[in-house]
C-alpha cells in the first residue's frame, strides 16, 4: 500500500462526501435550475427585442447576437458563482457541527483535506453551469462537443478560484446567518458588473467608453474578475469575445492559484 | 516547532504506548494544564475522573493532536506526536465529546468515509464496516441516514467509526455525557466488551464517578493538575475511608456512639457511621450496648470519597446520585 495511495484515497473520501451532500441537497438542486429559468426566461426573453444598440433611432454599437445568447454564458457563470460561493456554508457546517474533528484527527494532510473540499465543491458548481448548459437550445446557442467540452474545462477552473474564494470568506464569517447576507452583497454586484447584462464596446477606448458609461462603473467593470471569466465563456461558447481572449483564461487560473494558495495558509493557520 | 517542546530520549519512546510528560497549554491568562505527566501501558483502560473544567477536554484535544501544548511532550505508539502528528494519528481513533458524524449521510457512508480519509482499501474497509458495525449492534440500520438515529445509537456509531482503522489506543471524551442511564449501559457495555475481545487500550474521561471503577487505572484530575493516580482498590486504599455503619433501635442510643466514637455522623432515623480509625468492636459490646445494635456493617471506601478527601469538593454533576448515596454508601450529607 503506497503512500500516495492512501492519501489519494483520502481526497477521494473528502471529495465524494461532498458530492453525496449536495446530490442530496434538493433545496441546492432547485435553486440551481430555477435560477438559470427565471434569469433566462424572464430577464433574457423580456429585454431580447430591446439589445439592438440603437437608441432614439441612431445605432451606436450592434452585436451580432440575441440578448439572450449574449447573457447565456453569463447565467453559467451565476450559477458558478452561487454554488460554489455558497459551498462554503458547509465548511461552516463542519465546523459548527463537529464534523472538522474527525477529518482533523486522520492522517490526512490538512492541505489535502482543503483540495478535497475545493475538488468537491468545484464539482458540484460545475455540474450547476452544466445545467445551464442543457438550456442552450432554448437560447439559440449552438455549440460543437469540442465546444462544450472546453466551456466545461473553463467552468470547472471557475468553480475551483470561486469555491477556495468561497472558503477563504467562511473563515472569516462564523455564522450561516452572517454568510448569507455576505454572499448575497457580494454575488449580485459583483454579477452585474461583470458586463454580464449589459454589453461594453471592445472597439472603444477607455475614454470613449466613459462617454456613454459613467466613469465608476467602467471602472468596476474592468476591475472585476468576474468579467474576464464571463468574456472567456462568451468567447468558447459564442465565438464573442469584449476583451483580448487570452486574458480571461489567465485571470480565472490566476484567481485559482491566489485563492486556493490563501485558503491554504487560512486552514493551516485555524 | 516550538522552542519548548522537549525532544524525547529513546526509552522514552520505547516503554509505554502513551506517554504524557509534563504537559503545560492556557487560554490567555487560564491555566488549562498545569504541568500533567502519565503513562499509559498497552492493553490497559485508563480513566481521566474529573469536574467540568479541570482540563479534561484540553488534554484529551492535545494528545489526539488536535491542539498543540504550550510545552511538554507526548509519545503514542513510539512516535513523537508533537513531532510527527500523522504519525500519531494513524495509531489513535477519537470518539468525541459532542456528536462529529455526518447525520445526512447513513451509517455505512459515515464509516466508508472514514476507512477512505485513512486510506484503507476497499476489501479493508468493506471487511472493518461489517465488524465494527457488529461490534455495536447496529447492522440493522447500516443504510440508514444517521439524522434518524437516537443520541446513543450516534454515540455507538462513533465508537464503531474510531475503530475502523484498528488504531491501538481509542480515546474517549465524555462517552456517555448527556445519555440516559439506560442508554449509558449499553454503551459500557460495548466498551467493556471491546476491551475484552479486541485488547485495545481505552483513555476515557467522565466526571460520572461510578463510571471508572472497572477501569485499571483512575487519574484524577482537578484545575489543571493530576492530584492523584493508581488502580480503583489502591486510591480507595491511599485516599479512600473505611466506615463501619451501625444500625441501633432509636435514636438515644445512637446519639451515645455519636458522643462515644470521633468522627462520627449520624446517618438516616437511628444509623451512625463511624471511621474506620475510630471505630472500636470491643466498645460497642459492653452491657451497655447490649440488644440495642441491630446490626454492624462494613462500609468500602469509593472513589467517591477519594475523590472529596483529596479535593475537599464533591464532584458536582453525578450520574445517579440516587444510586451513590444509597446502594455503595461512603460519602455522608
Amino acid at each position: 500500500m503506497s503512500e500516495m495511495a492512501v492519501l489519494a484515497r483520502g481526497v477521494y473520501g473528502v471529495w465524494l462526501r461532498e458530492i453525496m451532500r449536495a446530490t442530496r441537497d434538493r433545496g441546492q438542486l432547485i435553486g440551481g435550475v430555477s435560477r438559470p429559468l427565471i434569469w433566462l426566461l424572464i430577464l433574457g426573453v423580456g429585454l431580447n427585442p430591446y439589445f439592438r444598440g440603437e437608441v432614439y433611432g441612431q445605432v451606436n454599437y450592434v452585436i451580432p447576437f440575441t440578448y439572450l445568447q449574449f447573457l447565456f454564458p453569463a447565467v453559467i457563470v451565476l450559477n458558478i458563482m452561487y454554488t460554489s460561493i455558497q459551498f462554503a456554508v458547509s465548511v461552516i457546517w463542519d465546523r459548527e457541527f463537529g464534523f472538522l474533528r474527525e477529518v482533523l484527527v486522520s492522517p490526512l494532510p490538512r492541505s489535502l483535506i482543503l483540495l478535497g473540499k475545493v475538488l468537491g465543491g468545484a464539482t458540484v458548481a460545475t455540474m450547476h453551469g452544466v445545467l445551464v448548459l442543457l438550456l442552450a437550445r432554448f437560447a439559440d446557442v449552438n455549440m460543437s462537443v469540442q465546444q462544450i467540452v472546453t466551456a466545461i474545462g473553463l467552468m470547472f477552473v471557475l468553480s475551483f478560484g470561486l469555491t477556495s474564494f468561497g472558503i477563504l470568506l467562511a473563515a472569516r464569517v462564523r455564522s450561516f446567518e452572517g454568510f448569507g447576507v455576505f454572499s448575497n452583497t457580494l454575488i449580485l454586484p459583483l454579477y452585474f458588473t461583470s458586463s454580464s447584462v449589459f454589453p461594453l464596446d471592445p472597439s472603444l477606448s477607455r475614454t470613449q467608453a466613459v462617454m456613454s458609461y459613467p466613469e465608476w462603473l467602467v471602472f468596476l467593470v474592468r476591475a472585476n474578475p468576474i468579467t474576464y471569466a464571463v468574456d472567456a465563456l462568451r468567447g468558447v461558447l459564442i465565438n464573442f469575445n469584449q476583451l483580448p481572449p487570452h486574458i480571461g483564461l489567465a485571470v480565472i487560473a490566476g484567481m485559482c492559484v491566489v485563492f486556493f494558495v490563501a485558503a491554504l495558509v487560512d486552514f493551516n493557520r485555524s | 516547532m516550538l522552542p519548548f517542546v522537549r525532544r524525547l530520549s529513546k526509552p522514552e519512546l520505547m516503554t509505554h504506548l502513551i506517554s504524557a510528560r509534563d504537559l503545560r497549554a492556557s487560554y490567555g491568562a487560564k491555566v488549562a494544564l498545569n504541568g500533567v505527566s502519565f503513562d499509559i501501558e498497552e492493553g490497559t483502560s485508563f480513566a481521566l475522573l474529573g469536574p467540568n473544567g479541570a482540563g479534561k477536554t484540553t488534554l484529551i484535544n492535545i494528545l489526539c493532536t488536535l491542539q498543540r501544548p504550550d510545552s511538554g511532550g507526548i509519545v503514542i505508539a513510539g512516535h513523537d506526536a508533537l513531532r510527527y502528528p500523522r504519525r500519531a494519528r494513524r495509531n489513535i481513533g477519537v470518539v468525541f465529546q459532542t456528536s462529529s458524524v455526518d447525520d445526512r449521510l447513513t451509517a455505512r457512508e459515515n464509516l466508508e468515509f472514514h476507512g477512505l480519509v485513512h486510506g484503507l482499501p476497499r476489501r479493508k474497509r468493506e471487511a472493518r464496516i461489517r465488524q465494527v458495525l457488529e461490534l455495536v449492534a447496529l447492522e440493522e440500520w447500516e443504510d440508514d441516514v444517521v439524522r434518524s438515529f437516537s443520541g446513543g445509537m450516534r454515540r455507538r456509531l462513533e465508537i464503531a467509526r474510531a475503530l475502523m482503522h484498528e488504531p491501538k489506543i481509542l480515546f474517549l471524551d465524555e462517552p456517555t455525557v448527556g445519555l440516559d442511564a439506560q442508554t449509558r449501559q449499553q454503551i459500557w457495555y460495548y466498551l467493556d466488551r471491546l476491551r475484552r475481545e479486541w485488547s485495545l487500550t481505552v483513555l476515557t474521561t467522565t466526571h460520572y464517578i461510578e463510571e471508572v471503577e472497572d477501569a485499571d487505572v483512575v487519574c484524577i484530575i482537578d484545575h489543571g493538575s493530576i492530584i492523584a493516580q493508581g488502580s480503583p482498590a489502591g486510591l480507595k486504599k491511599q485516599h479512600g475511608r473505611r466506615w463501619h455503619q451501625i444500625d441501633t433501635i432509636d435514636r438515644a442510643v445512637r446519639q451515645l456512639i455519636l458522643e462515644r466514637f470521633a468522627g462520627a455522623q449520624p446517618l438516616g432515623v437511628s444509623s451512625v457511621v463511624v471511621p474506620e480509625e475510630s471505630f472500636d468492636a470491643r466498645a460497642l459490646k459492653s452491657p451497655e450496648f447490649e440488644g440495642k445494635i441491630l446490626e454492624i456493617r462494613q462500609r468500602e471506601p469509593t472513589l467517591e470519597s477519594v475523590f472529596l478527601s483529596l479535593t475537599g469538593r464533591e464532584l458536582r454533576d453525578r450520574a445517579d446520585p440516587g444510586r451513590i448515596g444509597n446502594g455503595r454508601g461512603g460519602e455522608r450529607r
